[in-house]
């Protein structure tokens, strides 16, 4: 039974909910209608900014941005498909090795989530010595193995450059993913597992027919994830390559282009408030309905404890 | 069978630490994978002096901990109202705060410039606090509110009856009971703000108020080749999170994990 409210009761409720509301209001809910508006203007720094209606979006859609627009947004999206593969692929079999009852399992648990815990520029600053090609030690190991032709510019390299920013990215987030997956394969009853085994089931058959579409749940959560966060990804590839996202662009992301045409930097044409906006409006459309799915999601689950 | 492999699993954070221990060495071209012959310890003294790791330390954790702080204080409250007292607009109060959940603050990184910009706090800790504290306001309202949500109402009812102001009640029977969420609560956004990079590389120019994050990178940029100096930089600067981490890992992992089981 719920308590009915009296007026002094009332007014501190009022003081309990109205600082965060306040904060709240003006710094998430406001900023975000601000960036719609803001987007339909062009501001370039100094002096006031001028409405220019959909002259934005045509800059970036049809006009002189759309080449690079449309080659962030492409390494976006070959940053999501990529990364989910090894890091839900790997880490599916990552977790399914640590639901094994061996003795002091729970050690590995704890060491593959460490990377998570660095912050990710720095994960990507070592990263970036670390594929230096004249010190850094993968090259070194490369040389020293008798790969020397392996031995190459990683980071230097247009079309190697993504793909190894991407390795780097698995290496420090698989912890998260390899977690969340044990997890759940910790919730699939036992009796299940046992009766699978009585029936004659291998190892590999287990895996197949009864763990992956038990957990296929959680899969489905944490590729919404994985798709927000490939959306928004910018301090790795800041570390590791910079904001212009060399080498040719090579690495450029829906992040860094916004940076640039927001902030500026070496080499953008254009520094633009109302452009940066407009870039985070698509970016917002892209990642938005998969956000509220998710929030979906978990509203759901909750009310069902 | 499943042996072997777990040895690429433990390589791959042991691969980070053993060659962070690189950063004592001066001549990485000759001895690129033994531990250096004569350890140059003064690349540490000469990394946290010129990095300026001190001063890092003291702006990230000044942020963090306000941050957590805040957080916790606004956020206990507003659940608490929310939770445990009836009023028409609670559930859409509740939603409100949810559509913060799905929306990534980041995206609206120029507004919010302008908006410190007029309020006077770009380049200020203090308003990356505000910000900071903003931004984790909707998590922290999803985990409390819904913990609270368990908290049996014949407890309140019987503190109520004693003469309790909400406010007491608040602090003497809620607090405490809550202290499992708001731990998870607090780790997670002091990590969160600890680690971010994003909004002190665009609020924040004077390099005394730089945290960690960003003062690494300002080193990097400064000291571009000089390798063994920044391998010693990146060691300290990742220092503290490992620390925490060796401390607190079972309640760290149980946090983060928060937002994807159940």
């Amino acid at each position: 039974m719920k308590t009915k409210i009296k007026k002094k009761e009332k007014k501190y409720i009022l003081l309990f909910i109205i600082p965060t509301l306040i904060l709240y209001t003006l710094f998430i809910i406001y900023p975000l209608f601000s960036s719609l508006a803001l987007s339909f203007y062009s501001w370039p720094g100094a002096g006031k900014p001028t409405f220019v209606g959909l002259r934005n979006f045509r800059m970036l859609f049809v006009g002189p941005f759309s080449k690079e627009l449309f080659n962030a947004f492409f390494h976006n999206v070959y940053f999501f498909i990529l990364t989910s593969l090894f890091e839900l692929g790997i880490g599916f079999f990552i977790a399914v090795m640590l639901a094994t009852k061996i003795k002091r399992i729970s050690i590995f648990k704890t060491i593959i989530y460490i990377p998570n815990m660095i912050p990710i520029i720095l994960v990507g600053f070592m990263w970036s010595l670390f594929l230096n090609p004249q010190i850094g030690f993968v090259n070194q190991l490369l040389r020293a193995i008798g790969l020397k032709n392996l031995a190459k510019p990683w980071l230097g390299d247009p079309n190697l450059a993504l793909t190894v920013i991407i390795l780097v990215n698995v290496w420090r987030s698989i912890g998260f993913y390899v977690l969340v997956l044990l997890a759940a394969i910790q919730n699939i009853p036992l009796d299940l597992i046992e009766a699978a085994y009585m029936d004659g089931a291998s190892n590999w058959q287990l895996i197949r027919k009864v763990i992956f579409p038990l957990t296929l749940p959680t899969f489905r959560t944490l590729l919404i994830l994985l798709f927000i966060w490939s959306f928004n990804t910018f301090e790795l590839i800041y570390a590791m390559v910079g904001v212009q996202a060399g080498p040719f662009r090579s690495t450029d992301v829906l992040g860094t282009l916004f940076y640039r045409t927001a902030f500026g930097g070496l080499g953008s044409a254009v520094v633009d408030m109302g452009l940066g906006a407009a870039v985070t409006v698509f970016i917002f459309c892209i990642v938005m309905p998969l956000s509220i799915l998710y929030v979906v999601y978990k509203e759901k689950r909750e009310s069902e404890r | 069978m499943l042996l072997c492999l777990y040895a690429f699993n433990v390589f791959m954070p042991f691969l980070m630490m053993i060659f962070n221990s690189f950063k004592t060495v001066r001549d990485l071209f000759l001895y690129p994978f033994s531990f250096p012959l004569r350890p140059e310890t003064n690349n540490f003294i000469e990394a946290w002096k010129r990095a300026r790791l001190a001063n890092g330390y003291k702006n990230s954790l000044i942020v963090s901990l306000s941050t957590l702080v805040s957080v916790i204080a606004l956020t206990s409250m507003f659940a608490y109202a929310i939770s445990k007292h009836e009023f028409c607009l609670r559930r859409l109060l509740f939603s409100y705060i949810m559509l913060g959940l799905a929306l990534p603050a980041r995206l609206a990184v120029v507004p919010l410039f302008l908006l410190l910009n007029s309020l006077g706090l770009t380049d200020t800790l203090f308003g990356l606090i505000i910000l900071f504290t903003a931004i984790n306001l909707p998590f922290s309202i999803f985990i409390l509110k819904n913990f609270m949500d368990t908290i049996p109402n014949e407890l309140i009812e019987a503190a109520k009856i004693d003469g309790g102001s909400p406010f007491q009640i608040y602090r003497k029977i809620i607090l405490p009971l809550c202290k499992p969420a708001i731990s998870i609560v607090g780790i997670v956004t002091f990590v969160n703000v600890w680690n971010d990079f994003f909004f002190p590389l665009i609020f924040i120019n004077d390099k005394s108020k730089a945290p960690v994050t960003l003062g690494i990178s300002i080193f990097f940029g400064e000291y571009g080749n000089e390798w063994p100096l920044l391998f010693a930089a990146l060691t300290l600067a990742m220092m503290p999170s490992l620390v925490l981490y060796a401390f607190l890992s079972r309640q760290l992992i149980a946090g983060m994990t928060q937002g994807a089981i159940k």
